[in-house]
């Protein structure tokens, strides 16, 4: 049976994604997911989503896919503990040694990789499994065939993004640290959780740094048209039944931090097309796609619109950080 | 005692730079397999290049492959093969698949975590440690109390970069090669396209309107100031680091001789137990050869590119 996985970026979204077909909501802990604030749940409201979740026979899982500082690791576990206890599942996690750690501490929770991990290839699976992971997310690159050969040799969980780059500028996810290059901001709140501004790997929010425009220059020209330095992925659908036959487990919808009608629309769409896929022998997914094709529209007015308030707050933090070192200097 | 380190891409590079203020040398490019003669993909260049490192003295690293896809794994056994039968000190891996191939194959020999392993706690290096890994290189993203903290809890070597650009990004495809107007690519007798090497030059990302600037080798983005340490090798070697590195990935055979002869020198003067005050630091030297100036990375706490010296 197939999971479909949607975000909760608010807790009205997390909600909403149950209702509109999801099997299960991932909600990412303030400070502990790689987003920044605005697209993280508090406590109460975590608690609030997950015993709407069962309510409902479905899940919750726990995004705590940081990669924290070692002296935060007690609090990590805690944490985890106490949402397993409340009813979550799953959790989505990105270093090892925590991975490892859950394992050990909590063998009823389930384990999700998180894109931080870098998979790229077969053996990295193996490792992952074997350290614990209950299901892991594969990268884009890998072809529907890779993925069936995972499965014939692993009984680990197989889980895929519904988005992927369509060619080239594929910076390797979880291996990027351009934001918080120019952008790193660090301080400690009261319940002494350190919190890192510009960082997706540690909790803070990626700034999309690689969006804005970008002359690319060597010793002896200047080439061509201004550019970024990633493409972005886009949602799929056609590869459905490809995957789904592949042995793939579980499917995540992305948009933590896109508007909650729109991902609640895409989870309902997917919903409609999995369930068509699963129950006969010749789906017809041409109607999903066209309702695919505005979702993708309205997806991409939201992301630039995300990105130039990334940036722009990436250029703020920018000129802050070097002005103070001068003035640490002078 | 305390080794200074740093990377040799291919024999060309190890024929033309003096590297004879560097103590041990991370052979082989692990950004891209068709970096010409890169010794992480050309087993058979690898002896002459050991032979030599090893006569000189210095310890020899080998560098494999960060992002092998599955396609990809076949060539890094094979390198790992003929690694084997060489007096290497020790691999290399930045990716967790090729730590495992490595304990399948039945190596016992050190192995070293590289830049992109994603290593963030303590408890990550006790995991990798029972893979056999004895030193690793900490996210650049760590402070130098987080670095302390993983080096004596685990407790595990930690090698730390002093000098030289940060790796920032690594990526499977070429930017240049997608990018660049003069990155024509050929093809070769059956067909297959045939790297031109465009990134045997310079590359460097400039935000269009603002201050942003990023250096590109084609798979790799690195910052473009260049992290300088030296200023703090007294307080370093006081706080019992003793494994430096100097990242000169894509630098020049005289950036590469410099900075090994300014930082042997400081660690000589901080040897004999001159304090930061004391020590004559080089920064003039150092700046010159950094196009876009120079930065402490993460060590402090604040944005990789904030510089903040001795204070």
């Amino acid at each position: 049976m197939v999971m479909i996985m949607a975000p909760g970026g608010t807790k009205e979204m997390a909600l909403g994604v149950l209702d509109a077909g999801a099997d299960a909501t991932y909600v990412g802990v303030q400070g502990w997911s790689r987003r920044g604030n605005k697209d993280e749940l508090q406590d109460d409201d975590i608690h609030e989503v997950i015993d709407y979740a069962l309510e409902r026979d479905k899940n919750v899982r726990i995004v705590v896919n940081t990669l924290p500082s070692s002296t935060e690791i007690p609090m990590f576990l805690e944490r985890v503990k106490m949402y397993h206890e409340w009813g979550a599942k799953g959790f989505m996690i990105s270093d090892v040694g925590c991975m490892k750690l859950v394992n050990e501490q909590i063998p009823t929770a389930e384990i999700h990789t998180s894109v931080g991990c870098g998979i790229t290839n077969y053996a990295d699976v193996h490792f992952l499994s074997e350290l614990g992971a209950t299901y892991v997310v594969l990268p884009y690159r890998l072809s529907v065939e890779e993925i069936r050969q995972i499965k014939q040799e692993s009984n680990v969980g197989i889980e895929v993004f519904l988005f992927k780059t369509p060619s080239g500028g594929k910076i390797c996810p979880g291996k990027c640290m351009m934001s918080s290059y120019f952008s790193f901001e660090r301080w400690l709140d009261e319940t002494g959780k350190d919190h890192f501004f510009g960082s997706a790997s540690r909790g803070g929010d990626c700034l999309r740094v690689c969006q804005t425009m970008w002359d690319l220059e060597s010793e002896q020209q200047l080439h061509g048209q201004e550019m970024t330095i990633k493409s972005n992925p886009s949602l799929w659908l056609t590869e459905l039944p490809d995957y789904l036959s592949a042995g793939v487990e579980c499917l995540k919808v992305p948009g933590r931090d896109r508007s909650a009608p729109l991902v609640m629309d895409l989870t309902n769409c997917y919903r409609r097309a999995v369930d068509e896929i699963l129950s006969c022998d010749a789906p017809n997914l041409q109607r999903y796609e066209i309702e695919l094709q505005q979702l993708r529209h309205r997806w991409q007015q939201e992301r630039s619109k995300r990105d130039d308030r990334l940036i722009d707050s990436a250029l703020a933090a920018s000129s802050k950080a070097l002005i103070s070192t001068d003035r640490l200097r002078a | 005692m305390y080794e200074l380190s740093t990377n040799c891409a291919n024999p060309k590079q190890l024929r033309q730079t003096d590297y004879s203020d560097y103590d041990a040398i991370y052979l082989g490019d692990f950004s891209c397999l068709e970096y010409p003669n890169n010794f992480s993909s050309h087993p058979q260049l690898l002896e002459a290049a050991v032979t030599q490192l090893k006569e000189q003295g210095k310890k020899v690293y080998l560098r494999l492959y960060a992002t092998p896809g599955n396609e990809d794994l076949p060539q890094v056994k094979e390198m790992i093969e003929a690694a084997l039968l060489l007096p290497i000190d020790a691999f290399e891996v930045h990716n967790l698949g090729v730590l495992r191939i490595l304990q399948q194959m039945g190596s016992t020999l050190p192995v070293h975590l590289g830049v992109f392993g994603n290593l963030y706690t303590d408890a990550t290096a006790r995991v990798l440690k029972d893979f056999g890994v004895t030193r690793v290189y900490p996210n650049p993203e760590l402070s130098l109390t987080e670095i302390h903290y993983i080096r004596e809890k685990t407790p595990i070597e930690v090698c730390l970069p002093v000098h030289g650009k940060i790796p920032l990004v690594i990526s499977e495809t070429c930017f240049i090669i997608e990018n660049s107007s003069c990155a024509t690519q050929k093809v070769d007798c059956n067909g297959k396209e045939v790297c031109n090497f465009p990134c045997s030059q310079d590359y460097w990302l400039n935000r269009s309107n603002g201050e942003w600037v990023l250096k590109d080798t084609g798979k790799m983005t690195l910052s473009g100031k260049d992290l300088c340490m030296i200023e703090h090798m007294p307080e370093l070697l006081r706080d019992g680091q003793n494994l430096f590195y100097v990242q000169s990935h894509g630098e020049t055979a005289e950036y590469v001789k410099t900075v090994g002869r300014l930082y042997r020198q400081a660690l000589q003067q901080a040897e004999q137990g001159q304090d930061e005050q004391e020590l004559q630091v080089p920064i003039d030297a150092l700046s010159a050869l950094s196009k876009e100036g120079l930065c402490n990375g993460y060590y402090f706490e604040g944005a990789g590119q904030t510089y903040i010296g001795r204070g």
